[in-house]
């Protein structure tokens, strides 16, 4: 079984190698956004003066940018090959439900570390937050929160019949995860209602582990509540995208 | 193109596929209609019929990647919903789209569907198997700079590949050159031979005829399932007679029984001086009974 999934990710990971445009662009795309935000911060420094630290807002927003790509690529491609037919016949061919869903997790996971490892640099070089006192809790953290994204990237395109249909997908969980998981607005200051809505963003657990670790110079052990319950939405994700994975029409 | 013999039909050999009243919606549109069908084993049996008459949608309940609503599908003595993963490793399926990643190369594609087999080919399988659909040359190209002749060639390439006990082709030879069509139906009755099954739908009369039978769907039902002389010998065939006071015409409907009696009602008078036979092709008779459904 293992085999198999094996077998999966690497096709996967070798038809990104050959896909250069798309590998520049994924790599390109996070540079070029974190370049903007270190910008459009620099340029307002009224922003120092109520208290805002951008080095405080870099991990997150780099944490998001991953879960973000991770997410929209797994459901658009797993969707590209239910319409193209690849997915009949690797399921003709004896691969199983289970087989595949792990397999994609571990191909993109792949491409999610990669991109990890660039957002971290960037993090550490363009805005000088000092990661590497914390780098085993945040290494751990960013890539569960990447499994969590492909496993919710493979349920959604359950609900998309061709890639068009997995657009209005993206927002869905886009905005809820920007604006409920206390990247941008702390958790506290949301309404009641809005905040136990926050217990159900994967993304909130994961800005948690970060914000206490980082920001905070705080212990590991301190988050592992949040850091757990983020594992759980990884495998719960998992294993709802491998029994909804319909064999046929 | 001649007939083939009439197949390897072994009274009481168990069926290689069985359909039993299956039905399929697709919201009001009935794509099967309670369609029954028997495939014996070790033969070559056609599907015909016209486009959007449940073709690939029966390939597709056969092969356990669609649901029916109704009815049952067993391939190889076992179900084909409950016991997929055993059918499975028999079965080698090729749908009507290529169906194949088009950013990877033939021999990348076969190792990663044939990968999921119990026992994956040797390199020399898949050489062989590359080199029957003439893409050995073309190996390591990605598959997006190839024409659709050849992708489909790369399609039937991987169905083959873990030589299966039963083969489901949907349409294999749609867009491939005529003379590697004759080099597949060649090697078709050679698996065939070799008590393989293969089950293929097609749009093109001639290949019918090299079948061993023939079903023909139309709207979701199998409406006659023979060999196809037989069903074309429930056409129409025009006989004419020249005899001594100029030529006459006769429309046999059955003609291998009609034609003896009109021939003994003439005897075999030194009159005739010549018949001349004009027997509706398959087509004619297939379109025949497609309209006449309608």
């Amino acid at each position: 079984m293992i085999h198999r999934s094996y077998m999966i990710a690497i096709r996967i990971n070798r038809q990104f190698l050959r896909d250069r445009r798309f590998l520049a662009l994924s790599l390109i795309v996070p540079f070029l956004l974190m370049l903007l935000m270190k910008y459009i911060f620099d340029s307002l420094p009224g922003l120092v003066r109520l208290g805002v630290h951008i080095s405080d807002y870099a991990i997150m927003v780099a944490a998001y940018l991953v879960f973000f790509i991770a997410y929209v690529l797994s459901a658009i491609v797993l969707v590209r090959d239910r319409a193209i037919g690849t997915l009949s016949r690797m399921f003709v061919c004896g691969y199983r439900r289970r087989e595949i869903v792990i397999g994609y997790i571990a191909g993109y996971s792949t491409i999610a570390s990669i991109q990890t490892a660039e957002v971290l640099l960037l993090t550490r070089y363009l805005f000088d937050v000092h990661l590497l006192s914390a780098i085993v809790p945040v290494l751990l953290t960013m890539l569960s929160l990447a499994v969590v994204s492909v496993g919710l990237g493979l349920f959604i395109s359950n609900f998309a019949r061709n890639e068009g249909q997995v657009f209005p997908f993206i927002p869905l969980v886009a905005v809820p995860a920007a604006l409920l998981s206390g990247i941008a607005i702390p958790v506290a200051d949301l309404p009641r209602t809005l905040q136990w809505l926050s217990y159900l963003v994967p993304l909130r657990y994961a800005a948690d582990v970060l914000r206490e670790v980082l920001i905070r110079n705080g212990s590991f052990l301190n988050v592992l509540t949040p850091f757990f319950t983020l594992i759980a939405f990884g495998v719960l994700l998992v294993s709802l995208a491998s029994l909804t994975l319909k064999e046929g029409e | 193109m001649n007939t083939v013999d009439t197949g390897p039909a072994v009274p009481g050999a168990p069926a290689a596929i069985s359909v039993t009243g299956l039905f399929k919606s697709y919201g009001p549109i009935k794509a099967l209609d309670g369609a029954n069908l028997e495939v014996p084993e070790g033969m070559v049996y056609g599907l015909v019929g016209p486009n959007g008459s449940g073709k690939s949608t029966l390939i597709k309940a056969i092969c356990g990647i669609l649901k029916p609503d109704a009815g049952s599908v067993s391939v190889l003595g076992m179900d084909a919903a409950r016991e997929r993963f055993a059918v499975r490793r028999q079965l080698g399926y090729m749908p009507q789209t290529s169906s194949l990643y088009e950013d990877l190369s033939p021999e990348e594609n076969l190792r990663f569907f044939d990968g999921a087999h119990e026992q994956p080919g040797s390199r020399e399988r898949i050489r062989e198997t590359l080199k029957l659909v003439q893409l050995w040359d073309r190996r390591n190209d990605p598959l997006h700079t190839f024409s659709g002749g050849m992708r489909q060639r790369a399609s039937l390439a991987c169905a083959l590949l873990h030589d299966p006990r039963l083969l489901v082709l949907d349409e294999p030879t749609a867009g491939v050159d005529p003379t590697l069509r004759q080099d597949f139906w060649q090697h078709f009755h050679d698996l065939c031979q070799r008590g393989r099954t293969i089950f293929l739908s097609t749009n093109q009369m001639d290949e019918a005829m090299r079948c061993h039978r023939v079903a023909v769907i139309m709207g979701g039902g199998i409406l006659i399932a023979e060999a196809p002389q037989a069903i074309r010998d429930r056409g129409t065939t025009t006989v004419t007679l020249e005899l001594a006071d100029g030529p006459r015409t006769f429309e046999l409907s059955d003609y291998p029984v009609e034609l003896p009696r009109l021939l003994s009602r003439f005897g075999l008078q030194p009159d005739v001086r010549r018949i001349s036979v004009q027997q509706q092709s398959l087509e004619d008779v297939i379109l025949d009974m497609i309209a006449g459904e309608e």
